[in-house]
């Protein structure tokens, strides 16, 4: 399994992509930081300062993260490159898993450059309005351990929805859709609403705010965040095994 | 050479295709080790289906296929048991020839240094630092080959080699394939190039609309095929000369024909002893891309 493991590492460093969403990842980091302090409702007070910390996790941005786990093996399907794959590793699970391990990985490394770029940011200039940034502060260590909780999962849901997928754009596209557009719709509709905190958005803000219930979104109560870990597993394991049990086991050709 | 017991064995094998395009039909055959098998047959007539079966990338509908009397997909080891070369366009455009072969070395365990050794053996000793992106067919077709053997396996399966590679490349390979199969391994090469397979194949399989047309040795296959062309002013007075000689005379035209069951030599003798004058006496080698019309065509 190391051996696969270093390998994938390989082949994540062998090309460009890695590089690109990287650049993007300090670029939205940043940029998030800027958002999250010069707006007159910013960060104002020091009880408000976890916020620059989750923002990365709670704002689509985790797409980045996401792309990079779709990529990870449709890529190998778009340049037929799973036929060396699979032909050096009969066995899908091993393959999956090496995989997984790979981006979850790849996940949390791209959380700490994400924090890094919030906190080059956003602590001096936060330090020069007077608000303390204190590392120690449980709730701003709650956010960096979900951030790096969140992101690295969302490696992991993304390489299941590129294994179960196996198109490329397909995977890309319907993620994308899904994460973004849909479960807003699923937001704004009564009564199915109600499935929201199920969704990967759901147990993403459940996981972030440590407020949990006490703060509503449009109406519908978020999980705990224990739960919200629990559903962001599901999300992150379910595609992951339906891919390698059923769709990589399909002919490839 | 790792794992004994090369032996290819396809059995009753048969792939069906979205429910009606039956591309292998109950195929059964066996690639013995130390030799090299041609697998012949048209466009479409399911080379690469059933290769990709052995090889355990497509599930047969029905019938199996073992190497060294495993499915390909229990191996072990696969890539130091079994080396094959597919499609040229199996590789990552951005990534390097080079890298593309480490990459398979960590996962098979193997030392890096051995991605370097075959670049050298096929020939990309100067491109090992390219991105494939601008790689041509034939270097493609090295680099699978590369990737092929590796793991220096005991067999080899190589999807049409000789595709893109030049007049020298085509004969490098021969020479390579020759060389594999001496030191006993299992080659099985599918191949449109008669010609070469006739040159460099010790066995051939023929296939057509998914099924076994023929398999056999060259030596069994060309049997009782070859003939000698015997021409003469006088070919009645030949015909009499081989009156009660084990040989079938077939005519070619108002001065020569056809004979088969003799050699070249016994029917020089022949017609010495006899006094018959000959204008022409020549072998007329057997030919597998005959064969292979003869058997594949018309139906
Ligand atoms: N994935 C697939 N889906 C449907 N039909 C397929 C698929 N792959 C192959 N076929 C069909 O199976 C048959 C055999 O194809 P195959 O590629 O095995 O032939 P081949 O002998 O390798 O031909 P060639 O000499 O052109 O390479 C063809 O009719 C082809 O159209
Ligand atoms: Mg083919």
């Amino acid at each position: 399994m190391i051996r696969l493991i270093r390998a994938e590492f390989l082949k994540l460093r062998t090309t460009q992509v890695w590089f690109w969403l990287l650049l993007a990842t300090i670029a939205v980091g940043a940029l998030l930081a800027v958002a999250n302090i010069a707006p007159h409702d910013g960060i104002r007070s020091e009880e408000k300062v976890p916020d620059l910390f989750a923002t990365f996790a709670a704002s689509p941005a985790y797409i980045l993260v996401f792309v990079l786990g779709v990529l990870g093996v449709t890529t190998e399907f778009r340049y037929q490159t799973i036929t060396p794959t699979v032909l050096q590793t009969p066995s899908r699970w091993a393959i999956v898993t090496a995989k997984m391990i790979t981006y979850a990985i790849t996940g949390a490394l791209y959380a700490a450059v994400a924090l890094l770029a919030e906190a080059a940011v956003g602590v001096p200039w936060l330090n020069s309005k007077n608000i303390p940034v204190h590392f120690g502060n449980s709730e701003v260590q709650h956010a960096i351990l979900g951030t790096f909780g969140v992101i690295a999962l969302f490696g992991i849901i993304g390489l299941g929805v590129g294994a179960l997928i196996r198109n490329q754009i397909v995977a890309v596209v319907v993620g994308i859709i899904f994460l973004i557009v849909l479960e807003n719709i699923l937001l704004a509709i009564p009564v199915v609403k109600k499935a929201w905190p199920y969704t990967p958005n759901g147990g993403t803000q459940a996981i972030l705010y440590t407020h949990g219930d006490a703060t509503p979104v449009n109406g519908v109560h978020l999980l705990s965040t224990w739960s919200g870990v629990v559903v962001l597993l599901l999300w992150a394991f379910v595609p992951a095994i339906l891919g390698a049990a059923i769709t990589m086991n399909r002919d490839i050709t | 050479m790792s794992a004994p017991g090369g032996q290819i064995v396809v059995d009753d094998l048969t792939k069906v295709f979205g429910g009606n395009v039956r591309a292998v039909d109950q195929l059964s055959f066996s690639v013995e080790p130390g030799s090299i098998t041609g697998f012949l047959g048209p466009n479409g007539a399911g080379k690469t289906t059933t290769l990709r079966m052995v090889l355990g990338l497509v599930r047969p509908t029905s019938g199996r296929a073992t190497i060294g009397g495993v499915p390909y997909r229990q191996l072990p080891n696969p890539t130091q048991t079994v080396g094959a070369a597919l499609e040229s366009a199996s590789f990552h455009p951005a990534r390097t020839a080079r890298n593309h072969l480490r990459i398979m070395c960590t996962v098979a365990d193997l030392p890096m240094q051995r991605a370097d050794e075959m670049l050298d053996l096929v020939g990309l000793h100067d491109a090992a630092r390219r991105k494939v992106r601008g790689f041509s067919m034939g270097m493609r077709q090295r680099l699978s080959l590369a990737a092929a053997l590796l793991g220096e396996p005991q067999v080899v399966v190589l999807d049409e080699p000789a595709n893109g590679l030049d007049p020298d490349g085509i004969r490098w390979l021969r020479g390579l394939l020759r060389h594999l199969a001496e030191q006993g391994r299992t080659v099985l090469v599918s191949s449109h190039q008669l010609n070469e397979v006739e040159e460099v194949a010790d066995r051939v399989v023929i296939l057509n609309h998914g099924r076994l047309v023929r398999a056999g040795s060259i030596a069994e296959l060309s049997a009782g095929t070859d003939s000698v062309l015997v021409r003469s002013p006088n070919l009645q007075a030949l015909h009499t000369a081989l009156t009660g000689q084990p040989v079938t005379v077939e005519p070619v035209d108002p001065t020569a024909v056809r004979v088969r069951g003799m050699s070249a030599a016994q029917l020089g003798n022949l017609a010495f002893t006899a006094g018959v004058e000959l204008h022409e006496l020549s072998l007329q080698r057997f030919d597998l891309e005959e064969l292979f019309f003869s058997l594949t065509s018309g139906q």
